[in-house]
Parts: C-alpha cells; sequence; structure tokens
C-alpha cells in the first residue's frame, strides 16, 4: 500500500515537472498556428498564414541564414580546437593541454554578460567590429567546453589493450589513429559539433554586445521585434528553434549512448 | 583520470617517446593560439579597461585609476548584488530541491524512458533565453491563458497582467535552469551503488528514509555545486530579469550591459564584471572550504 502510494507521488512530481517544462513550448506552438494577429491563447482557428509570412520575409530569412552560418562555424572552430588538446591529453598526458582545456573550462563557467563584456572589449580595440566571424569565434571559445568534456568522454571509452595491440603490430601513430581512434570518436565528434551548434543558434548576449547592431541573428531579431510589440512571425520563429532543439538531441540519441555522453558510466540495460 | 589509468598509457606511449616534443608542439600550437588570444587577453584587457580613463562618447584611454572601483561603494551597486543574491538564492533552492529528486528518479528508470527525459532535458536546455522569455510573456500576459484562468475564478482583476513582478522572473530563471540542474546531477547519481539502497531497505529503512539518510549526505559536495551553478548563472541572468522584471528587478548584469551599451561606460562595465568575477572566485573558495571541513567531519 505504501509502494503504491510512492509510486504515484513519484509518478504525479515526474508529470507535473514535464507539464511544467512543455508549457511555455505547447503555448508558443499553438499561438503559431492561429488564424488571427492577436496573440491569444487558445488558438481560435487553425492556420498557416505565418509560416507562409515567416518564409517570405527577407529579413527573417536573412537571419536565419546567419545565424545558421555562425552556428555552423563556431561549431566546427570549437570542436577541431577541442581535438587536438584532448588528444594530447590522452596520448601523451601533456600539462599545457590539461592547462588549456583548464581555461577552457574556466570561461565555461564565467556568467555568460562578462564573456560577452570581455568579447566586446576585445574586438573594439582590434578594431575589427560589427562583423560576421567575431560571433564566429566568440561562441566558439566561450562554448569550447563542451567539446572539451565530450571529447574526453570519447577518449576514455577507447579501449588501451587495443591501442597497445597496433603499436605491438608495429603501428605507427597515424596508423592507430586511423584504425582506432577514429572511428571510437566519429559518434563523440558529430555529438560535440551538434551541441556547440544548438546552443551557438540560440545565444544572445554574446552576439548582441560583439555585432549586434550589424549582424542580426535570429535571438536578436526576436528580441528587437519582441520590443516593438507582438507580431505572429515571432512565434513562427521560436518554433524553428524548437524543432531544431529537439530534432537534434532526438538524432544525437540515435547516433550515441546518450547516457553515456551524460556521463553515467555504470552499464545501463536496456 | 586516475592514477592506474595514466601508468597504462604511460606504458602503452612508452615504446614511441621520439620527436614526442615535436608532435605535441605541431598538435597545442594553433589551439593554443587561439585560446590565449580569444581568451586569456580578453581577461586583462577587461582589467585594464576597468581602471582606465572614461573619455567622452563611449572613449577610453589607458590609466591607473580607480574612478569605477569607487563607484562600487555607492548604496545603487550594493542594492543590485543584494538583489542579484537573493534572486540566486531562491532560485537556487527551488532549483535544487526540484532537480534532484527528478534526477534520482531518472537515473533510476529503464533505458528507453531515460533516453526520451534527457533528449527532452537538452532540447529544452538548448532554448534561447530569448524564446523562453517571449514564451513566458505569452503566457503571463493579459490575454494570456494563465491571467484568463485565474481570473475567471477571481483570483485576478479582469485585464490585470502577471508581470511584471518578482514571481515572473524567479519562475522563468526557474524555468531555464531546471534542465541544466538536473542534468548536473545526472552523473553523480547515476554512479550510485544500488547495492548501497538495497541493503538500507534489507535494513528496514523506507524508501523516503533511504533517501534522506543515505543518498543525501553522500551528495552533500554535489548538491553544495549545484547551488554554485545557479548562483553563476542568475548573476548572468540578462534577458529574463529585463523583460519580466521592473526596474528594482534588475540583475547586476543587465547594469553591466546598460553601462557598456546604453551609457557608453565600458570602464564601469568593466569594473562591474571584475567585482562580479571576484565575488564569484570567494563563493568557489568558500564552497570548497565547506564541503572539504563537511568530509573531514564525516
Amino acid at each position: 500500500m505504501r509502494l503504491a502510494a510512492g509510486v504515484l507521488l513519484r509518478r504525479g512530481f515526474l508529470s507535473l515537472l514535464a507539464l511544467f517544462l512543455a508549457a511555455p513550448l505547447i503555448v508558443v506552438l499553438s499561438v503559431s498556428f492561429n488564424a488571427t494577429r492577436r496573440m491569444s491563447f487558445p488558438p481560435t482557428e487553425f492556420s498557416l498564414r505565418w509560416y507562409g509570412a515567416f518564409f517570405a520575409d527577407h529579413a527573417w530569412m536573412a537571419s536565419l541564414e546567419r545565424s545558421l552560418t555562425i552556428a555552423g562555424l563556431a561549431a566546427l572552430v570549437s570542436v577541431m580546437v577541442a581535438l587536438p588538446i584532448t588528444y594530447a591529453i590522452w596520448r601523451y598526458q601533456a600539462k599545457a593541454a590539461v592547462f588549456l582545456a583548464g581555461i577552457g573550462a574556466a570561461l565555461f563557467l564565467i556568467p555568460g554578460v562578462v564573456a560577452a563584456l570581455m568579447l566586446s572589449a576585445f574586438w573594439g580595440v582590434t578594431g575589427h567590429v560589427g562583423r560576421l566571424e567575431n560571433v564566429v569565434l566568440s561562441h566558439a571559445i566561450v562554448l569550447l567546453g563542451i567539446p572539451l568534456s565530450l571529447l574526453m568522454v570519447g577518449f576514455r571509452t577507447i579501449d588501451q589493450a587495443q591501442v597497445e595491440a597496433a603499436y605491438t603490430m608495429g603501428a605507427r601513430d597515424s596508423d592507430a589513429f586511423r584504425m582506432v581512434v577514429r572511428p571510437a570518436m566519429t559518434p563523440y565528434l558529430l555529438c560535440a559539433f551538434v551541441f556547440v551548434f544548438v546552443l551557438s543558434i540560440n545565444e544572445y548576449l554574446i552576439a548582441y554586445m560583439v555585432a549586434g547592431f550589424t549582424v542580426q541573428t535570429l535571438p536578436i531579431k526576436i528580441f528587437a521585434s519582441m520590443r516593438q510589440g507582438y507580431e505572429p512571425t515571432m512565434c513562427v520563429a521560436a518554433v524553428i528553434f524548437m524543432v531544431m532543439g529537439f530534432s537534434a538531441f532526438g538524432l544525437m540519441s540515435k547516433v550515441a549512448d546518450l547516457p553515456r555522453l551524460m556521463g553515467r558510466t555504470r552499464p545501463l540495460e536496456a | 583520470m586516475t592514477t592506474a589509468d595514466v601508468a597504462i598509457t604511460s606504458q602503452a606511449s612508452g615504446t614511441r617517446r621520439i620527436g614526442e616534443p615535436w608532435v605535441l608542439a605541431g598538435l597545442l600550437t594553433a589551439p593554443g593560439l587561439y585560446i590565449i588570444i580569444m581568451a586569456v587577453v580578453p581577461a586583462f584587457l577587461m582589467v585594464q579597461l576597468s581602471l582606465a580613463h572614461r573619455e567622452v562618447g563611449g572613449l577610453w584611454s589607458p590609466g591607473f585609476e580607480l574612478t569605477q572601483y569607487r563607484q562600487l561603494a555607492t548604496p545603487l551597486f550594493a542594492r543590485v548584488m543584494g538583489f542579484s543574491l537573493l534572486l540566486a538564492v531562491a532560485g537556487a533552492a527551488i532549483c535544487v530541491s526540484l532537480a534532484f529528486p527528478a534526477a534520482y528518479f531518472i537515473t533510476r528508470m529503464k533505458r528507453r524512458a531515460q533516453v526520451a527525459w534527457l533528449v527532452f532535458l537538452l532540447g529544452s536546455l538548448s532554448l534561447s533565453e530569448v524564446l523562453i522569455v517571449f514564451a513566458f510573456q505569452v503566457l503571463l500576459s493579459t490575454s494570456g491563458t494563465l491571467a484568463g484562468a485565474l481570473s475567471a475564478v477571481g483570483l485576478l482583476a479582469p485585464g490585470a497582467s502577471l508581470y511584471p513582478n518578482f514571481p515572473a522572473v524567479l519562475s522563468c530563471l526557474v524555468y531555464l535552469l531546471l534542465p541544466y540542474v538536473i542534468l548536473y546531477f545526472y552523473p553523480a547519481l547515476s554512479q550510485l551503488d544500488p547495492e548501497v539502497e538495497q541493503a538500507a531497505a534489507t535494513m528496514g529503512a523506507s524508501r523516503f528514509s533511504t533517501f534522506t539518510s543515505v543518498v543525501l549526505p553522500m551528495m552533500r559536495g554535489q548538491i553544495l555545486t549545484g547551488v554554485l551553478l545557479v548562483v553563476i548563472f542568475t548573476f548572468g541572468a540578462y534577458l529574463t530579469p529585463l523583460v519580466l522584471g521592473r526596474p528594482p528587478q534588475w540583475t547586476v548584469a543587465i547594469h553591466i550591459s546598460n553601462a557598456a551599451m546604453g551609457a557608453g561606460n565600458v570602464p564601469l562595465a568593466a569594473a562591474y564584471a571584475v567585482a562580479v568575477v571576484v565575488f564569484m572566485v570567494a563563493l568557489l573558495a568558500l564552497t570548497r572550504l565547506l564541503s572539504r571541513r563537511r568530509g573531514a567531519e564525516a
């Protein structure tokens, strides 16, 4: 009897939590299908007209394209910087690499506004202001902690005995990399890329403080429209974010062992 | 990495040590330069800026003066820091007490359910603060559902709005942080040996008392760090208090951004930022000290 009550309590708690986390998303999603211009919930009449308006609008499309470009490049830079560092830690226990990884982790822990100010001051001093590449390089450095920790998890899964066997059989470093390291690391590289991509595309404050006046990313555009009042196309932009985020992580769970990626080392049976 | 791991790895690499410095140089030069230029240089620059002399029109000239730091001694800054801390502590209390049991339950689910929860949490964690704030605005606005339902049962005056105010800021912050904190507790709780709990159960402990007397004490350090995580994030929160709060509910992040972008006083913004980082480091040191002392007692 007590057990049943416990189960009920646990289910109730988790359902309420899921509802809390889903509620704002459900509201935005249903408002985006509303036919009227007014923001009203529940929606009165189903329509796709705002989706049509969004994709026909040059300003929205330009922002979307800009955001996708920035996120793709930032993810690429960040993963390419993290890979040699984590490899040097795993293969050579290089102190310099541990030090660099430490800086990456520390940056991830300082409040976002401080990082944004640091980087905007930096670009201001270089005189290279208001450019797309500023946002790319800034996102890549601030989010570096993610590929660093995910790739470290990946390297730890590689069987040392297998690497050793390759060396005993006369393999060079490059052979070992191609035969053992690359296949084992591919899913982790992919996950790190997707993770940085998704966070970069959603980031507002750094993009705004580094180049916000000239490089209008999607979050900056949404926020700018928010200040001018409600516009139904904003909901469509928001839905695009949701779809991208959830499908990216859904895809990731198919490619990689998500519980392990999130730090579970104890085996988990189906 | 444990010492045993390191020993094994050194053994494996022991045979091919020739040319290792060159390999390392090749591997680390480019990433090292990037990190130094984009992280270390900006950090020093910010400290230098905070001591610089402010010129009109958003400009500054190098100098060594404490003008901006004197402004930190004003009641305004003390009030802003005090409010940020209050918000952070309230947020941390709510987040941790919800996230800890949630993470505990999730780690004990079957794989499929666990993966589904992880995808859901990662998906909502990655959503832009802009988007969440916007969604809360829709949810809490006069024409929104919540206000409508509350005024229908007479709890709210018709036409009244549920924001901007403190509860709106707090609940949105909790929303933003909850996935982070649950995922932060996830690895530690999934590593917890189920046998420990089974042992407690065979000795007659109820599930609830096992949780409070076995699981919670084991996780004390993790919980303290989780609280710190929320505090750091809250100090950096910008959009939530800006949109869902009134000026008295503005956090230090808004004042930093306003000083830099609005008033064009970059040295003042830098001084604020340096003060926040110093405060964070002090908090981190305090947390370390606390968890170590607790550890020594146990």
